[in-house]
């Protein structure tokens, strides 16, 4: 019985204990929890276990050569949570973190489109916690946004298994055409939740509200799922370049801009997206490869990011560039683990970005397409500047901001040392990291040109910054807020529909007026036709009048009728 | 040497020396890119500094429009 029991679904159930345990016992359990649900990946690949109810076949359980990276990746991002939270003495944010995990983790196994939307609508209700910790007004408003969103992708992907379901009698997780309606609704599930463009702005409006483990269990999950969504069913489909390389591209402008450090974060974590968006749409098993090797990575060195921010924002209290500087003298360890996972995300070489980012622009190369192939080498200079060098540069050195504080809690420490040593180790052995891919693969991200080329893009757009740094042409940072796609409805639409409403109900009114005044004339008229000529000897009734009503409007209708015959 | 240290910062001179070494390693070696346009000689370094000059002022130029207030939502 254990050995089907599919992967994750242990650490849902288990969550359900963790408040009646104490503080550290809770956290040895979730690290056995987690350590428990691995075991079900050794099973190797194959459907291991399914229910039928009603008539229909759950495929709880199904491994591929997909899943496994994924599931190793995340359940690594779960136990680095653990280790990262253990801080936290309440119980609420860790039963919310062990169900996402094991919500996602299941995800990843479903084997049909009904199990994938369980376990798709159980990250969102169990991750919206994490948001709610943030324990801030903006926080709980923001929280209502993102589940508003995500149950909404929900639904989507629910109406596209049904549709799938009448339509060819099963709604397996396969490849889906994108020309058919299902495959449509499906494609807009998943979109949301990988935060295409127009669709992204719930990722940076509540991420950054999260407390500061939360953001990094978010940050993991919930996106990364929709990416191995889209390459699981959409792999090839050549829309997906388009949408992504606007997505690797647009954030950065805006991650330039912005003031909180933690939606910097998010902004890149956009256009990180995009790189792996572009890789699925070219579809090859090279493209494949670096789309599972790029998001693989990125878990890990953009977990390290937010894992950096988190520690700031727990001793600080603020992750605002404009608020913060001068911490390295405080915060060493945390400040160097914070640049090992900015020198990774900008993919210098010895570092994961670098073999995972390599294979998605050998892929490019090699299918010719030119023109998304400089779109995404512009945006790698972007990542350079707004997450390699704006991150730790404006939290840990820039200007002296006055603050005093101490280095990060031990856990803290612990984790980010961890990250930071599986991404440079994923930078020195990439023959071993590429073993886990779903597709073998012979591949050599170091040769002359591929290392020089990139050395040199990296120093010189780094060099841009200090020039543009040390003759004080870049603007200081200021307490803002940078207007996104979520702008269309936390303000426009409230701005047009609110007076549209009032407008509705004013015309309403005046109706309803209009209406009354002419009854009790009509009545008026009628009961002096009638008294006057005697046709009745007595008032009209309202029943009389609304006979009479009726039946004039029967008139005007049959008398209108008459012209369209 | 010690001018530019001093009037450049220590890191950002190191910086400098790196973008030098780098562009000479290209010199040594026969260094070609994923696509033809690509093989220009210092083409990557070209590409990183002006896109990062780009990146840069578009978001400057974007400030105007797309920053408000810090409570702007909450108004």
């Amino acid at each position: 019985m254990i050995s089907n029991f599919p992967p994750g679904l242990i650490m849902i159930i288990g969550a359900l204990l963790i408040p009646f345990l104490p503080h550290i016992i809770r956290q040895i359990y979730m690290m056995i929890l987690v350590l428990i649900s691995t075991y079900s990946l050794t099973l190797g690949f194959g459907t291991h276990s399914a229910i039928n109810l009603m008539g229909f076949d759950f495929i709880l359980f199904q491994a591929d050569s997909l899943t496994l990276p994924f599931a190793i990746i995340f359940h690594i991002a779960a136990a680095l949570n653990v280790i990262y939270g253990a801080h936290e003495k309440h119980w609420k944010q860790h039963v919310s973190i062990m169900s996402y995990s094991g919500a996602a983790i299941a995800a990843v196994h479903a084997g049909d489109l009904f199990t994938l939307f369980i376990w798709w609508e159980a990250t969102a209700f169990t991750s919206v916690f994490l948001i709610l910790a943030g324990n801030t007004y903006r926080s709980y408003k923001s929280a209502f946004r993102y589940i508003l969103i995500q149950v909404t992708s929900g639904m989507f992907l629910l109406a596209g298994a049904i549709v799938l379901l009448i339509n060819d009698g099963s709604a397996l997780l396969t490849k889906f055409d994108i020309n058919s309606l299902y495959g449509q609704l499906i494609f807009i599930a998943f979109g949301i939740k990988a935060a295409f463009p127009l669709l992204n702005g719930w990722l940076q409006d509540s991420y950054p509200e999260a407390s500061e483990i939360g953001t990094v269990a978010l940050s993991t999950f919930t996106t990364k799922l929709a990416i191995f969504c889209f390459a699981k069913c959409f792999a090839g489909t050549e829309l997906l370049i388009v949408i992504g390389a606007i997505m690797t591209f647009y954030p950065i402008f805006f991650a330039v801009i912005e003031n909180d450090l933690r939606r910097v974060l998010t902004y890149s974590l956009n256009n990180q997206l995009g790189f792996m968006i572009v890789a699925i749409g070219i579809g090859t098993e090279l493209a494949i490869n670096g789309a599972v090797a790029h998001a693989f990575a990125h878990i890990l060195y953009k977990g390290l990011l937010f894992m950096g921010m988190g520690a700031v924002l727990y001793r600080v209290g603020t992750c605002k560039a404009s608020e913060l500087g001068g911490l390295f003298k405080y915060m060493p360890i945390t400040a160097v683990c914070t640049i090992i996972g900015a020198i990774s995300i900008s993919a210098f070489p010895l570092f994961s970005g670098f073999v995972a980012k390599s294979l998605i622009m050998s892929a490019l190369g090699k299918e010719g397409l030119v023109l998304v192939y400089f779109m995404l080498l512009f945006a790698s200079a972007g990542v350079l500047h707004h997450s390699g060098i704006k991150i730790p540069f404006f939290a840990f050195f820039a200007h002296e901001s006055g603050i005093k504080t101490k280095e990060a809690p031990l856990n803290m420490i612990v984790a980010m040392i961890i990250a930071s040593a599986l991404c440079i180790l994923i930078g020195i052995f990439p023959s071993t990291f590429y073993q886990i891919l779903p597709y073998e693969i012979n591949y050599q991200p170091y040769d002359f040109s591929h290392v020089v080329g990139q050395l040199q893009l990296l120093t010189f757009a780094a060099f841009a910054f200090i020039c543009l740094w040390h003759f004080k042409i870049y603007p200081p940072e200021l307490n803002s807020t940078v207007l996104n796609s979520d702008w269309v409805y936390r303000k426009m639409l409230p701005g047009v529909l609110i007076p549209l409403l009032k407008l509705v109900e004013k015309m309403n009114q005046k109706f309803e007026w209009i209406l009354r005044i002419s009854f009790t004339r009509t009545k008026l008229f009628l009961s002096d036709t009638m008294l006057k000529n005697k046709v009745f000897d007595r008032e009209v009734g309202s029943d009389t009048l609304i006979v009479v009503q009726i039946f004039t409007v029967f008139l005007i209708l049959i008398f209108i009728g008459q012209f369209f015959k | 040497m010690k001018i530019l240290i001093k009037k450049f910062g220590k890191i950002n001179s190191s910086v400098l020396l790196l973008c030098i070494i780098f562009l000479v390693l290209e010199l040594i070696g026969h260094r070609h890119g994923e696509t033809s346009i690509e093989d220009f000689t210092f083409f990557p370094a070209f590409f990183g500094f002006l896109s990062c000059i780009i990146i840069f002022k578009i978001g400057v130029s974007l400030r105007s429009f797309l920053m408000k207030d810090e409570d702007y939502y909450d108004k």
